[in-house]
């Protein structure tokens, strides 16, 4: 390429990088894909959406607690296992003998 | 090298077939064990919008309780209308029984000249069988191919041997004498013909897939087509329930099924998610490959978008030539007023791989001329892509 071609030339390509989103959820919209008379009538399907969270079961129980474990903050999730514990679990079977 | 007394053993391509597919089978389940992905083998049914009955394939039901349900259960093939032409998988058979036949039939149609229809066309007419494409429409490829594609394909096909029917629609089928008899005249109306066929081969499209599932008792809905209706996160009519690929709306392939079920997942977890389907690709799996992204010149057209194009034939590239593979060409769609690329359709050797370029050009709104002042290494079929930008934004060199 000429060097003068260098400074001049300003590529249109546009790197999008590692996505940063807000807080917030975005907002639904009709599906792209989706027919002409189904996107037309998007404001009664957010409604039915809407109300079917509103009448959809809770799964909190009755006490408070959580039935399902992603229901807690990320950091009381369930960790992996290490090899290490499991090397000890089985260790702890064999009579206490260490693997190592 | 002089080989002499090749033939054919169907036996061992079939057997070749199910060990590639029984390994890509085995190998989701493995990534399900490594990734702690529950696989409950079963018939799943809604129950209520947070749970679901399984019959167990080993026998005997469960249940699961969830809060959110992601339904992905595909498509399945679209029977001849009226139920004229059962499938047997035998000798009228489905793309699952064209993968199967145990011989190669002598003569062969398809009822469908899209994507499946001409895969598994041109694949028995390769191994030495008589195959007749009719089809309903006055071009082959189906949705979304460009028509200079088309008309391209339908003549390097005609040119193997395959025989097209265009424009004319399949009234019927009767099983005779071992052999399959086909009614047929033209789309428009017209003098009725016979097509006579060893195996009849029924493409005539997919459909979403939902049966048994009892979406109504999850207040799930379906669009006039039988499809889930979705919006853009995908979410269904019920706020915990989403749904992906073929049984909504969209093209029905795995590629786009794969990314709008990640994106699905990411919604549920961040309110935000991603899937362009503009950039989506689209490839026939035939020889040559044909492939495509983003719109057709008539689609541009029918849009009002003023356009360049550019075309680069395999004849003129290198690594084609040296490969006796020249059938084809590249055809890159700018935008005239900022050359940013529109569409990429290619027809050639390598043409499956080679979308993946024109892919990522679209996702990153790249230009005709930032692919074109992109180096491609000499000698490869690439450089004909290159070629197709630079003569989409000023001139090819080596044409």
């Amino acid at each position: 390429m000429h060097p003068t071609l260098r400074v001049a030339r300003q590529p249109l390509i546009k790197f999008l990088g590692k996505r940063i989103y807000p807080s917030t959820p975005s907002a639904p919209h009709p599906h792209p894909a989706a027919p002409a008379e189904i996107k037309s009538k998007f404001a009664d399907f957010v409604k039915k959406v809407e109300a079917s969270a509103a009448s959809s079961s809770t799964v909190v129980q009755s006490n408070g607690a959580l039935k399902e474990f992603w229901e807690a903050p990320e950091r009381l999730w369930r960790q992996d296992i290490e090899q290490a514990e499991i090397d000890a679990i089985l260790a702890s079977l064999t009579g206490g003998a260490s693997l190592h | 090298m002089v080989l002499e007394g090749v033939k054919l053993n169907l036996e061992n391509m079939l057997a070749a077939k199910d060990n590639a597919v029984t390994g890509l089978t085995k190998g989701i389940e493995f990534l399900f064990k490594q990734n702690k992905v529950d696989y409950i083998k079963g018939t799943a049914s809604f129950v209520s919008a947070n749970k679901i009955s399984v019959d167990l394939l080993d026998g005997g039901k469960g249940e699961v309780d969830s809060k959110n349900f992601v339904i992905a259960t595909g498509s399945e093939v679209t029977p001849f209308p009226g139920g004229g032409i059962p499938i047997d998988e035998t000798q009228i058979v489905s793309s699952t029984g064209a993968l199967s036949l145990q011989r190669v039939p002598e003569k062969m149609v398809v009822i469908g000249g899209g994507i499946i229809g001409l895969e598994m066309g041109s694949v028995w007419s390769r191994l030495g069988a008589e195959v007749t494409v009719v089809e309903f429409l006055g071009g082959i490829g189906g949705a979304g191919i460009d028509e200079e594609v088309a008309k391209q394909f339908q003549r390097l096909l005609t040119k193997q041997g395959l025989k097209f029917k265009l424009n004319t629609k399949v009234l019927s089928a009767e099983k005779k004498d071992g052999k399959v008899i086909l009614k047929a005249e033209a789309a428009k109306g017209g003098k009725e013909e016979s097509l006579e066929a060893d195996v009849v081969l029924v493409a005539i499209g997919r459909r979403p897939y939902v049966e048994g599932l009892n979406i109504a008792a999850a207040g799930v809905e379906l669009d006039n087509r039988g499809r889930i209706i979705i919006d853009d996160q995908f979410n269904t009519s019920t706020k915990n329930i989403k749904c992906i690929g073929d049984v909504t709306f969209g093209p029905m392939l795995a590629h786009k099924a794969e990314e709008e079920g990640i994106a699905a997942v990411e919604y549920i977890k961040t309110g935000h998610g991603h899937v362009n389907y503009n950039a989506i690709p689209s490839v026939v799996y035939t020889h040559p490959e044909v492939s495509w992204v983003g719109k057709t010149e008539q689609e541009l057209k029918a849009e009002g978008v003023k356009y360049n194009v550019g075309k680069f034939l395999f004849t003129a590239n290198s690594r084609a030539k040296t490969n006796l593979d020249s059938d084809g060409f590249v055809k890159i769609i700018a935008e005239k007023e900022t050359d940013k690329v529109l569409g990429v359709h290619i027809i050639g050797p390598n043409a499956g791989e080679m979308i993946g370029e024109g892919v990522l050009a679209i996702e990153y709104g790249a230009s005709a001329e930032d692919i074109a002042r992109t180096s491609h290494a000499h000698p490869t079929l690439s450089e004909a892509f290159k070629e197709a930008a630079m003569a989409a934004y000023s001139k090819a060199i080596h044409m």
